[in-house]
């Protein structure tokens, strides 16, 4: 018997709420605690959420910067990755890291811009070493 | 002297150019003896290399759909969950080089003999597409191995992969170091790949390849007992990956896969981790695949593309003498014969243990040199009958004069096969002594003479026979001239022998 991928339950998942979006919080909760997949719980609803943003026509972008960033280069960004990704709407998830040093890094998924300048000194040690 | 340091830091900075790309990611969500689960990394392909944020690396083997299975070559104790995983989009690679001749690798292709780097400015895959038919030629030009029985009897073409195959304590390693320590002069490069042996016995192997002068035309890759199961499956590919650079190169090339057993027990240490579902002994579905995917990448490429050729010589170590098991039936099946060695042989003092009746060269014999294939080619036929009129001897006493010269001839022609480790001998050398025993002139030899009587008509023919040492030497197979010189050579040194 196939066993059943934390994608196939969230695909599932969301199919479900499409059809009764009244009772899919507590329908699939029960789900869960019966077939006990809470440990599985968090990817599955990390996976759940892709699947939402992707029928929403939509993506998370995790942007790491030294400093808070401005409207502009904010602005910037979100026509970038909107015309990367062929998505209408980017959901921001600002961090501040001083540790970056300067520059940003976009993580959409498992994809990574890395543009901070921690990233270039790293870059240049591991040309000057080899 | 500082200003110099200064100055080459300032050149190397202005020369540095990033190109800052997107790249894939994946995050680690298990470690667990030398195996990683890693989430994310959607678009990585099978058997390609990632690189964890210590500098370890390691290969994509199950690619599932929440996870990517990987296995790492090296230390894992540094790996933690959560880790950053990056892709390379590269399949993994080692550096070669010609400066990697005489030297002792590891899985990886680098340098563990303490001598240093390995400069190198190539790299190539470890796993490749096999040359394909139209690439390819037949196998028509021989190994000499310098191992009497293996040459006269079983002998191996460049471009075959003969099997070796036998107990533990049999001389398997013995072989394939002989063969090693023969190939001085012959215009051939030697891979050995040593695969989970212990690091005493491939110290003993890389000194006697030194003391023979072998190692300048040698390369041996270690994946020791002591390493992860990974470097252990990886080995194999890597030394024929270093044969491949060499056969692109046009050269001939031996590689030893030292042994298959333990390249297959790795395999399947690695499947049950990775949770493949186990087969017969528990080794995965594919194990078949395993060797001969590596296997059939040993070849002899025609002009056209490059000549060159790798010879190969796989080791399977067996229980208790059973060839029926799954590893050496497999093994058994995919190359172009077997050389099977046996422990009754062995503590008999018939060394090397070779077993001619179930030992077989399926294409060999059309490599073989004109000159051998005269003398030697009815021997195995007469050994096989020797065997079975020696098993009804020992019936009874009462035998007619031509069953007992057949069985003197037999008991003579076993001690000529005899031969010591590490004492390979030359083609030439092998015909004049065939010679001998084929045409009748040991018969009257005591049994207990006849090694005596080898080495001094060697040395004596050596002196006497030079037309027929040219003529064998040069054209392969000897004149009427050569012969009778031959002929004149042997009796002379008979009669000085008998007296």
């Amino acid at each position: 018997m196939a066993i059943a991928t934390n994608n196939d339950i969230a695909k599932a998942i969301y199919l479900a709420s499409k059809e009764n979006p009244v009772n899919v919080v507590t329908e699939t909760v029960r789900f869960f605690a019966r077939k006990r997949l809470m440990s599985r719980a968090p990817d599955i609803l990390a996976r759940l959420e892709k699947i939402v943003h992707k029928a929403e026509n939509k993506i998370r972008a995790k942007v790491t910067s030294a400093e808070q960033l401005g409207q502009t280069e904010k602005s910037n960004i979100e026509h970038f990755l909107k015309k990367r990704y062929e998505v209408t709407g980017i959901l921001f998830e600002e961090v501040v890291d001083k540790k970056v040093v300067g520059g940003v890094k976009i993580e959409i998924d498992d994809e990574v811009l890395d543009l901070t300048v921690k990233n270039r000194i790293h870059k240049l040690q591991e040309y000057l070493i080899s | 002297m500082n200003n110099n340091i200064v100055e080459n830091l300032k050149k190397e900075i202005n020369n540095f150019s990033l190109q800052l790309k997107i790249e894939k990611v994946g995050h680690v969500i298990e470690v667990f003896d030398g195996i990683v689960k890693v989430s994310g990394l959607s678009d990585i392909k099978s058997s390609e290399m990632v690189t964890f944020p210590g500098g370890e690396t390691g290969v994509a083997l199950n690619l599932e759909e929440d996870a990517v299975g990987v296995i790492i070559l090296g230390d894992f104790s540094k790996i933690k969950e959560g880790d950053e995983v990056k892709a390379t989009g590269r399949i993994l690679e080692i550096p070669v080089s010609d400066n990697i001749l005489g030297r002792v690798v590891n899985g990886l292709g680098l340098a563990i003999d303490g001598k240093g780097a390995i400069k190198s400015e190539k790299t190539y895959p470890i796993e490749k597409v096999a040359p394909g038919v139209v690439t390819r030629l037949s196998v028509d030009q021989p190994v000499a191995t310098g191992i009497k029985v293996i040459d006269a009897i079983i002998p191996v073409g460049r471009g075959q992969r003969e099997l070796i195959i036998g107990d533990r304590q049999t001389g398997k390693t013995a072989i394939a170091i002989d063969a090693i320590l023969n190939q001085k002069g012959q215009n051939m490069i030697c891979v050995y790949v040593s695969i989970g042996q212990k690091d005493s016995k491939l110290r003993k192997i890389e000194a006697r390849l030194e003391a023979g002068g072998a190692m300048a035309y040698t390369v041996i890759v270690s994946a020791g007992a002591s390493e992860a199961a990974a470097l252990s499956y990886i080995a194999p590919y890597t030394g024929v990956s270093i044969a491949e650079y060499f056969m692109d190169q046009g050269k001939d090339v031996m590689i030893i896969y030292d042994d298959l057993s333990k390249h297959a027990v790795a395999y399947r240490e690695i499947s049950l981790l990775l949770r493949r579902p186990p087969g017969r002994e528990a080794y995965p579905g594919d194990v078949f695949y395993l060797h001969s995917r590596l296997l059939e990448r040993a070849c002899r490429r025609n002009e056209k593309y490059g000549g060159g050729s790798i010879t190969a010589f796989p080791i399977i170590e067996t229980q208790a003498g059973d060839i029926s098991a799954y590893i050496p039936t497999n093994v058994i099946s995919i190359t172009d014969g077997q050389i099977f060695l046996e422990t009754d042989l062995f503590y008999k003092g018939i060394r090397p243990a070779v077993n001619v009746g179930f030992s077989v060269s399926r294409v060999g014999s059309t490599a073989q040199i004109k000159a051998v294939k005269k003398v030697a080619g009815t021997l195995k036929l007469d050994l096989a009958q020797f065997r079975e009129l020696e098993a009804f001897a020992q019936f009874g006493s009462d035998l007619d004069e031509s069953t007992k010269r057949q069985l003197e001839r037999g008991k003579r022609a076993i001690e000529v096969l005899k031969q010591p480790q590490y004492a390979p001998m030359k083609i030439e050398h092998q015909v004049v002594v065939f010679y001998a025993l084929v045409k009748g002139y040991m018969d009257d030899v005591p049994l207990e003479k006849i090694k005596a009587f080898e080495t001094g008509l060697i040395e004596y023919s050596e002196r006497n026979a030079k037309t027929f040492y040219k003529e064998v030497l040069e054209k392969k197979m000897w004149a009427e001239k050569g012969e009778a010189e031959l002929i004149k050579a042997i009796e002379d040194f008979k009669s000085g022998f008998n007296k």
